[in-house]
């Protein structure tokens, strides 16, 4: 059947590359939590100061959706390392073996391609941000180039990941789909 | 050709309605020009429509020009309280060298302004009237615009910031006890089901807004001769009705206030004056200081009559 | 080409890319840029990053993971055993009482829990074992507990109406309150069909269950507290005037993870990053596709897609009744395939001007969706919740759970058509809570 598949986390075997993908992917996993962990001290901040102090709250919301802009974007190479993506392979369900297992190097290979397309013009409007010193249009006024450098970061990351699954593919160290060779 | 023109309004507001004149006004020149309008954010979200703009991805838009304050730091100027008096000097704004400067900045960007327009806007409380800067004083407030912020922060208020979507439920709930935003956004949100007391934009009004219908440069110096006509001819006719609606938009949300059992206060000129002269000390003297050339602007505009 | 056929070609295309085993997010970027870049030109697939991030930049979306975590350091804990065991020793006269116990637990978790699959796994986790163990059909164990996990996104907090919230800019604390009755609603009649079913299996044994005395009744009480003290404290801070919706969210993961630390010794690193990165896990993967359906809501925006369905579907004279059911089989169909989130934030640009148009109230309108949604969880091939028990006991075969939820679904189904006598049921709170109001 189809659904989240909650059995496991890529598989790596004893691929260096594969391995230093997984370890990086992983890091950004870490750095995702603890956005979110930031998030919930500051709101909780928040709520501090304008209901028991009754003081100004300027910069908190906005510092917060970028954590958590950051968090997700950051969260995505290492959510695919987890296989949490959730996905539905009714298809390949449907093929063959050998047909599943070309149907998961197609299938990689597109998703490959459009987050490159989204790391690319990802980038383009990073680097528009960063040369025009852009900034938000409150108070705080941060420099949006800080948080639009996790769109580069975390789509050129998940396409790493992405292109290390492809490889587990091709060398036969992971299953297509990550389904049981039975299935 | 076929423009695209995006929003955040619904089809009954008038910035709406300014975009629907250009369209059809456009349309029955017969230049082979067609303007597709895409309302209610159902495009880009209402502060992310300047950058797509300036990047020719989008061809048109009705836009809060404070919102890109952020790229253009000048632009902050177009929300600045006590700068504009009424809409009839909002008008001659319009018309000055203050805005040939601004213009000057959103060319940098490739943007040109079709049309010109200001809305107004007031405050609400509460629990009681918010008229002079001594009222906001220990208030949980939620200002419509950075240079709002400032002031209001320089009153003692307390800042609390959210959308103007956030403003009715955290009203009721007595997050916020005040609030200040635009006249339709008041009636739009239905914020007089949560409040004492409406200080509608009057003879004195702090609250201006520059909300212009801009282009992109390019597209529009790519036009034909006959369509680039056809588009200035059809703006002329949308600004007229652009000033003259505004005016009206301030009446009818007292009106709707009024109905709702709202008490209704008046600013003065004392109030007026003792606004502006803590936006000098707060407001004004931030954007001075972030804005390169920034007295230079300030003082042309502040030199329109 | 014309809109409409466009939009059949892009439904067409959607639903071979989603199968094809690509991730949902993934799947919804690639049709969104495969149909912007034939139809739009280049100028609009630069976009996608920038549409990306402008969907994320929403201070609402906070709450998801917030919710999200408080369900999950819970469920890390016994509380959630604690929870039924308590409600059955106070339930013990009441025949079939233990699948009662553990439908009220179920519905009790909801109440700290944004998320279903959360929901299902902190009450199945002790609740199916002692089910089985004195005798319940196996249908009965599984089949309630998976029913009963959906709940988690009809009673408040949820996440899909908080999704239905942001998508369709209605008041996120409107629409938690107006999933409370449908929720206990749906409580009384999975208990209704739980009984009736046990009862109908023969096993009589079941149903006089185990006798408590007094001293077990109350020694048990102290351990049900930190639920009521975080449950009082989240509708507190929302309802009392201490913080938005949102921002309330933060204050109940804050509670709920102190709680698990403080109470049920939550010390360990290795404990508390389960729960964190259980929770990052499921939150990202629900952000990445509410980005992504950004972009893809984009796409059928800017080919005017949505603009001529709901045109089209404005011209149509039919029945605003015979709508509401066209609309709830779509739902349901979309439900069977794809994610909650996913199906709400894909069609209610479309939807909601036709629901509106159609004299629907939005936010009645929420419950129904969600309502479907559930049905969604606890059914093949995308079910979560079936998988979740599948988890949890691997030994009851996916089928026994499949059929064993069936009546469940019946059950749901039968809720809809309640609340479509009685609007009441779903909007009398929100009203009489937050006035008539949007
Ligand atoms: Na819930
Ligand atoms: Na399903």
């Amino acid at each position: 059947m189809a659904g989240q598949s909650s059995a496991a986390e890529a598989r790596t075997g004893d691929n260096l590359f594969l391995k230093a993908v997984a370890a990086l992917s992983t890091l950004a996993g870490w750095l995702s939590a603890a956005m979110i962990v930031i998030a919930v001290g500051i709101t909780c901040q928040m709520i501090f100061i304008r209901f028991v102090l009754n003081g100004s709250t300027v910069w908190q919301t906005e510092a917060v959706v970028y954590l958590m802009v950051g968090a997700t974007l950051m969260g995505l190479p290492y959510v695919q390392r987890l296989r949490g993506h959730v996905n539905v392979d009714l298809i390949p369900l449907m093929m063959s073996r050998r047909l599943r297992r070309v149907m998961a190097i197609f299938t990689l290979c597109v998703s490959i391609a459009i987050i490159g397309v989204m790391l690319f013009y990802g980038y383009e409007y990073w680097h528009f941000a960063w040369e025009r010193g852009w900034r938000s249009d409150t108070v705080w006024g941060p420099k949006l180039w800080i948080p639009y450098l996790a769109i580069p970061l975390g789509f050129g990351l998940l396409m790493l990941q992405l292109i290390a699954d492809l490889v587990a593919v091709l060398l036969r160290i992971d299953t297509p789909f990550g389904l049981g060779e039975d299935a | 050709t076929e423009l695209r023109l995006s929003h955040q309004w619904s089809n009954q507001d008038i910035r709406h309605q300014v975009a629907q004149i250009v369209a059809d006004e456009v349309a029955a020149a017969d230049v082979d020009l067609e303007i597709k309008i895409f309302g209610s954010q159902s495009l880009f979200k209402a502060r992310e429509q300047y950058k797509p703009l300036s990047r020719g991805q989008l061809d048109m838009t009705v836009f809060p020009l404070s919102y890109a304050g952020g790229q253009q730091p000048a632009f902050n100027l177009t929300l600045m309280p006590g700068l504009v008096k009424n809409h009839d000097h909002a008008a001659r704004l319009n018309e000055s060298a203050f805005m040939e400067a601004i213009e000057a900045k959103m060319a940098e960007d490739d943007v040109m302004v079709l049309v010109h327009g200001y809305l107004a806007g007031g405050f609400a409380g509460k629990d009681k009237c918010i008229t002079k800067p001594e009222d906001v004083q220990g208030l949980q407030t939620r200002a419509a615009g950075r240079a709002f912020e400032q002031m209001l922060a320089g009153a003692g208020a307390s800042i609390a910031s959210m959308g103007s979507g956030e403003i009715y439920n955290a009203m009721q709930t007595g997050v916020l006890n005040a609030a200040n935003t635009s006249s339709s956004s008041f009636v739009s949100f239905r914020i007089y089901e949560q409040v004492a007391c409406y200080t509608p934009a009057g003879d004195y009004a702090l609250w201006f807004m520059y909300q212009p219908l801009l282009m992109n440069k390019s597209t529009f110096e790519g036009l034909t001769a006959e369509q680039q006509e056809a588009l200035l001819a059809a703006a002329e006719k949308a600004e007229a009705f652009y000033l003259e609606e505004a005016k009206k938009e301030d009446a009818a949300s007292r009106e709707v206030f009024e109905k709702a059992g709202v008490e209704i206060a008046e600013m003065t000129q004392a109030d007026f004056d003792a606004w502006r002269a803590l936006a000098q000390e707060t407001s004004y003297a931030a954007f001075v200081a972030d804005t390169p050339g920034g007295q230079e602007l300030l003082d042309k505009a502040l030199a329109v009559e | 080409m014309d809109p409409l056929t466009l939009g059949a070609l892009v439904a067409f295309a959607t639903i071979i890319v989603l199968f094809s085993g690509v991730s949902v997010a993934i799947g919804l970027l690639i049709v969104s840029a495969g149909f912007l870049i034939v139809f739009d030109g280049m100028r609009s697939l630069e976009l996608m990053p920038e549409i990306f991030f402008g969907k994320l930049d929403n201070f609402a979306l906070l709450s998801i993971p917030m919710f999200i975590i408080m369900g999950a350091s819970i469920a890390s804990t016994r509380a959630g055993a604690d929870l039924y065991e308590a409600l059955e020793r106070w339930l013990t006269r009441v025949p079939g009482g233990l699948v009662i116990s553990n439908l009220g637990a179920c519905a009790l978790f909801s109440a700290m829990s944004g998320s279903s699959p959360a929901t299902c796994a902190a009450i199945g986790k002790m609740g199916i074992p002692e089910m089985r163990k004195r005798g319940y059909p196996d249908e009965v164990a599984a089949g309630s507990i998976a029913a009963g996990g959906t709940l988690g996104i009809l009673i408040p907090p949820s996440v899909t109406m908080i999704v239905y919230g942001i998508a369709t800019e209605t008041s996120i604390g409107r629409l938690f309150l107006a999933g409370v009755f449908p929720g206990l609603l749906l409580v009384g009649l999975f208990m209704l069909w739980s009984l009736y079913s046990t009862w109908r299996s023969g096993n009589t044994a079941v149903l006089t269950a185990t006798v408590y005395t007094w001293k077990q009744k109350f020694e048990i009480l102290p351990r049900v507290l930190p639920f009521i003290v975080i449950i009082i404290g989240v509708l507190y801070a929302m309802y009392g005037g201490v913080a938005t919706p949102s921002e309330t969210a933060a204050v109940g993961a804050l509670l709920c993870l102190l709680i698990a630390m403080i109470i049920y010794k939550l010390w360990s690193p290795v404990k508390l990053w389960e729960v964190l990165r259980d929770s990052t896990k499921e939150s990202v993967m629900i952000l990445f596709i509410i980005a992504a359906a950004g972009v893809f809501s984009y796409m059928l925006s800017s080919l005017f897609i949505t603009q001529a369905i709901a045109e089209w579907i404005g011209t149509l004279e039919v029945n605003r009744w015979v709508l509401m059911g066209a609309i709830n089989l779509f739902l349901l169909v979309a439900g069977f395939f794809l994610p909650p989130v996913a199906v709400i934030l894909m069609t209610a640009p479309v939807l909601l001007p036709i629901i509106t148009t159609a004299g629907f109230d939005p936010i009645w309108f929420a419950v129904i969706l969600t309502i479907n949604m559930e049905i969604g969880l606890i059914s093949p091939p995308v079910g979560l919740n079936l998988y979740v028990i599948n988890g949890i006991a691997p030994d009851i075969k996916l089928k026994t759970i499949l059929v064993g939820s069936l009546p469940y679904v019946a059950c749901m189904v039968l809720a809809i058509l309640i609340l479509c006598v009685f609007p009441g049921i779903a909007t009398w709170l929100p009203d009489a809570v937050m006035g008539p109001g949007f």
